[in-house]
């Protein structure tokens, strides 16, 4: 017996359907049950239960696909392990697929058959965003930075009293009055952009960067208006809102005539820019965007900025890998290139690079506190590999995994130091 | 929503431990908050620094940017890191009985 469809679920139904191409249909059918997913997936791994498996997050959107478009589904639904999109199994669908999963896609790497799971994932969390039941607390974030132009709301006169602030501060550390942090400024190469956390809690990460602009005489510049790498309309499956906003930064780089927008230290923001931006947009980017991962090893590279001898780190360091800029984003060497130039003791992490284990804060989970405990609870792995390097640093170009992992430094009492790229990079120049 | 015990006393908190009833908040729950986050005694710093976050929230319903609560309060930001462990979202703002400030933090 079917349920009555509410007008919403039948608008999510619609949806569903406009998405059902051959690459959808094939990553729903296509899973064998060989239980490998579980082991990569860090909730699994944490507490084995069936609803953390990848795989049976991949099937409840799966049932959803063999009850509307399947033969069997539609006339013997309890036969064949379909569903229909009633409450219970909407219920369902935002505890696995917004609570049991960071998107970090480990488990696509070690799919047998490479059922890109995350992907399927996303299009249940856009079903459940046509159907207005994204959790609040990480719709809130979205809101936020589609109506002010930034996720934390920060009024535009306080990031410019920030920045002045911070440039005060910059030209007594250089001892150089004439350095500035240049904001809207035209004619200029660069833009860059940062995560809202920096001019609001931690803009110490912004003065970095700006002292490696600097010294490496670059022409760049902030806007006031559109300076957010966050997208966090991405992670809720909210496409129009995620479009809007890489629209944003793209024009916001012509205005200032720049070619280059540079992506701060941001993993989903890096991916979204990067990968999936030109897809929402329909076409190619009329301009370049460049991790500033990939812009600091170039100046490297180039000799535009030399660390100094005497002030390499030497304290033990490690890396933790954003999955969103590594294994969803292919940039793996750079920041180790960066670091063997700033550190004299660095150890990977096992496993890293690709095969690297999400911080526990990845899709959207440090903006939804109603999945703290897992948040904090998978992030014991994190922890653990953290302690078996012995590093005293960790370094990561991600602001958000920055926040988590500090959060698991307190957790677990790791004792250790949380640094961006660009502060361990300025430290030595 | 969860709620956590301290000293006895019971308080309703979101996921991440903030308050959700900015009503209960006073000088006493702030100390409470505070020795179970690992700040401690709250000295004439913190409060500086607790006030301030408060009375901004109270006029605006946001809390501050760090930079003018190192302005308004004279203490440096990197005093203001030491102050409190959480940082000053996690750490201040919660002492300081203010929602979770929305974004990655």
């Amino acid at each position: 017996m079917s349920h009555e469809l509410t007008d919403k679920q039948k608008k999510a139904l619609a949806f569903f359907d406009s998405r059902l191409n051959s690459k959808l249909i094939t990553h729903l059918i296509s899973c064998v049950h060989c239980g490998l997913c579980g082991t990569s997936c860090a909730y699994y791994i944490t507490e084995e239960r069936p609803e953390n498996l990848p795989a049976h997050k991949v099937d409840i959107v799966a049932r959803i696909y063999r009850r509307y478009h399947t033969f069997a589904g539609k006339h013997f639904p309890q036969l064949t392990g379909a569903h229909d999109l009633d409450d219970e199994l909407t219920t369902e669908m935002i505890d696995s697929l917004f609570g049991r999963c960071t998107m970090c896609g480990r488990c696509v790497a070690h799919c047998s058959i490479g059922v890109d799971i995350p992907f399927v994932v996303r299009t249940g969390r856009m079903m459940l965003q046509q159907m207005g039941l994204v959790p609040k607390s990480i719709q809130s974030t979205v809101d936020a930075a589609i109506n002010t132009g930034n996720n934390m709301a920060i009024p535009k006169q306080d990031f410019i009293d920030t920045i002045n602030w911070l440039n005060d501060d910059l030209q007594f550390e250089l001892d150089d009055d004439t350095v500035t942090i240049p904001l809207d400024k035209h004619d200029v190469k660069m833009l860059y952009t940062v995560n809202p956390r920096e001019p609001k809690f931690f803009p110490l990460s912004i003065s970095a960067m700006a002292k490696i602009f600097y010294l490496a005489k670059e022409s760049w510049t902030l806007s006031t208006d559109y300076y957010d790498i966050t997208n966090y309309a991405y992670f809720v499956g909210d496409e129009e809102g995620a479009k809007l906003l890489t629209e944003r930064l793209i024009n916001e780089t012509l205005k200032f005539g720049a070619d280059t927008l540079v992506l701060g230290e941001c993993g989903h923001g890096s991916r979204a820019m990067r990968w999936e931006g030109p897809n929402w947009l329909g076409k190619p980017y009329p301009v370049k965007a460049i991790t500033v991962v990939e812009l600091i090893a170039q100046y490297l590279r180039e000799g535009r900025i030399k660390p100094d001898p005497a002030k390499l780190i030497k304290e033990r360091v490690t890396i933790h890998d954003p999955c969103n800029l590594v294994r969803n984003g292919g940039v793996i060497d750079e920041q180790r290139y960066i670091i063997s130039q700033c550190c004299t003791d660095f150890v990977e992490m096992e496993p890293h690079g690709i095969d690297n284990f999400c911080c526990g804060g990845g899709g959207g989970q440090l903006a939804m506190s109603e999945y703290n405990d897992r948040r904090l609870r998978i992030g014991k792995i994190k922890a653990d590999q953290i302690t078996a390097t012995g590093a005293k640093i960790v370094v990561t170009p991600c602001h958000n995994c920055v926040d988590q992992l500090s959060g698991i430094n307190l957790e677990y009492k790791l004792g250790v130091q949380i640094k961006s790229i660009a502060e361990i990079v300025a430290d030595t120049l | 929503m969860a709620t956590i015990e301290i000293d006895g006393r019971t308080f309703e908190v979101d996921g991440d431990g903030f308050l959700v009833n900015p009503k209960e908040w006073n000088e006493e729950v702030a100390q409470l908050f505070a020795n179970q986050d690992g700040t401690g005694e709250l000295t004439e710093q913190h409060w500086a620094v607790i006030k301030n976050i408060r009375s901004h929230w109270e006029k605006t319903d946001m809390a501050p940017m760090v930079r003018s609560i190192c302005q308004d309060t004279g203490i440096r930001l990197r005093e203001l890191y030491g102050l409190f462990p959480q940082g000053p979202a996690r750490g201040a703002c919660k002492i300081a009985g203010l929602p979770k400030p929305d974004g990655c933090v």
